[in-house]
């Protein structure tokens, strides 16, 4: 028999000086294989046109449907309502810029930590020829890459961290993940110091606790906080480097390492 | 003097947050150690008092507990103020980690106010424990025995025991998380393997304990 779910919304637009801050109630009737995205878009389409969400591919790859689903940061269209109870409390990502209700605006987040830890290929040639062919690369070097590059920029993972939420200048798992693909990347010749000077602070991976929130929440499985760890040990020996001996500090960079073809 | 001595528009190469890190890192790595091996060595008594005497006279003979005890002592400040530089000073900071604590019922975020809590706590009763006990040397098993049956140091051990073995074990969980030791795969066992420990060591801190409240002095 099917449920009938009641969902609460928050709503609220910050760009209304008599809009208040409250949590309204809706009731959906559940069918099979109901995913979060289509029950809002019955509320939208059936109750209250004014319900504020973002959405665009339904299929995860967007990543703009990002809300908190019952405390978690999650996609809706990656949720089906089958795997919540019947009372389902939808919020807002913290940490991002409130669009109004349930949308948010991750791109200026995004955008800035991007420029922060130069999420570009750096080398110093300036011979680059446009109509080349491109130089070739192993595929499981390519893999791990596309690996760290298949995260959709949701902000789920920024939102489930405590750390982001507690000092707005860190740069979450996205950021360090996407700065691991490049330090894979043979094509970016940044060297352990240049990462060290982007991320190597209290804002990049020495401001990691270790809450695991990230990882627990990200939809496309991405293991952030593993990745994390690789680059947080290796700037960390580099930190050391000249006072802890050479042997020991190459014992311990590959202890327990994966992505280790670079 | 150079160009960075006294402005912060140049960088050093490689110096700074990363070493203070390592430190923070090193530091807990000793205590952890430290600390199972303390209990280990006071839980001697279970064995013998006899042996535990002998330990501690060890200890005193060879000047490690005259002069390991206050540098435990500096090991473990200096480490309280590595890892307060993450702690949630501000109002607005405790605001937000413990609203966020709330919204995402997840046990390892839950961990890290745990984290918080149980560092203050143990920072001023560790250094009660170790002020009591490094002034009144020479240790032996009837002394402790009778502090324990003093009274009011019954219930003071059967709060600082857990939260000390609470602390470190999340520490040491934390660490290998952080480090990249911890991983996805592995993580599960890891949990499991820092329950028992913990569990473990406090049921032998509160049978030492027992053994202390019954032993004659």
């Amino acid at each position: 028999m099917s449920r009938r779910l009641h969902i609460e919304v928050f709503r609220y637009n910050p760009l209304d000086p008599n809009s208040e801050p409250h949590m309204q109630s809706f009731y959906v009737n559940e069918y099979d294989s109901m995913t979060l995205f289509i029950a809002l878009n019955l509320i939208r389409d059936e109750q209250d046109p004014t319900v504020q969400f973002d959405f665009c591919c339904r299929a995860g790859i967007c990543g703009s449907c990002g809300m908190v689903i019952n405390g978690r940061p999650g996609l809706a269209c990656h949720t089906q309502t089958k795997d919540l109870p019947d009372h389902i409390v939808l919020h807002p990502l913290p940490v991002f810029k409130l669009i109004g209700d349930l949308s948010v605006d991750t791109g200026t987040w995004f955008r800035d930590a991007g420029a922060r830890i130069e999420a570009w290929v750096h080398n110093d040639h300036d011979d680059f020829d446009a109509s080349a062919e491109e130089v070739r690369m192993e595929n499981d070097l390519a893999n791990d890459i596309f690996e760290l590059d298949r995260c959709i920029e949701c902000g789920c993972c920024v939102s489930a961290c405590g750390t982001a939420r507690m000092r707005e200048d860190f740069l979450g798992a996205t950021s360090i993940a996407r700065i691991a693909r490049f330090y894979l990347d043979p094509r970016d010749e940044r060297n352990e110091e240049n990462y060290y000077q982007v991320i190597g602070n209290d804002q990049g991976v020495f401001g990691c606790m270790g809450l695991l929130g990230c990882e627990d929440v990200c939809p496309k499985h991405i293991p952030l906080q593993d990745q994390l760890g690789i680059m947080r040990r290796m700037l960390a020996i580099h930190s050391v480097k000249g006072i802890l001996p050479k042997r020991v500090l190459d014992k311990l960079k590959h202890k327990g390492c994966c992505h280790e073809s670079h | 003097m150079d160009a960075s001595t006294l402005t912060l528009h140049v960088r050093k190469n490689g110096a700074g947050v990363g070493r203070l890190d390592v430190m923070q890192m090193l530091s807990g790595v000793l205590l952890i150690v430290f600390l199972w091996a303390h209990l280990m060595l006071v839980s001697s008594v279970l064995i013998s008092p006899k042996l535990m005497d002998a330990i501690a006279w060890f200890f005193e003979a060879t000047y490690m507990a005259q002069v390991g005890g206050p540098l435990i002592g500096l090991l473990i400040f200096t480490h309280f103020l590595l890892a307060a530089r993450k702690m949630p000073w501000r109002a607005s900071e405790t605001n937000a980690f413990v609203k966020h604590s709330v919204m995402m019922h997840h046990k390892d975020t839950w961990l890290w106010l745990a984290q918080v809590a149980t560092a203050l706590l143990i920072l001023v009763m560790a250094s009660i424990h170790m002020w009591v006990v490094l002034t009144d040397l020479p240790i032996t098993a009837v002394k402790s025995a009778a502090r324990i049956q003093s009274g009011t140091w019954l219930p003071f051990y059967l709060v600082l025991l857990p939260l000390a073995e609470i602390h470190v074990g999340i520490g040491f969980y934390r660490i290998g998380v952080k480090y990249g030791y911890i991983t996805k795969a592995n993580r599960k066992w890891y949990q499991r393997l820092e329950n028992y420990m913990m569990g473990g060591f406090i049921t032998i801190g509160l049978i030492t304990l027992i053994r202390f409240l019954f032993l004659t002095v």
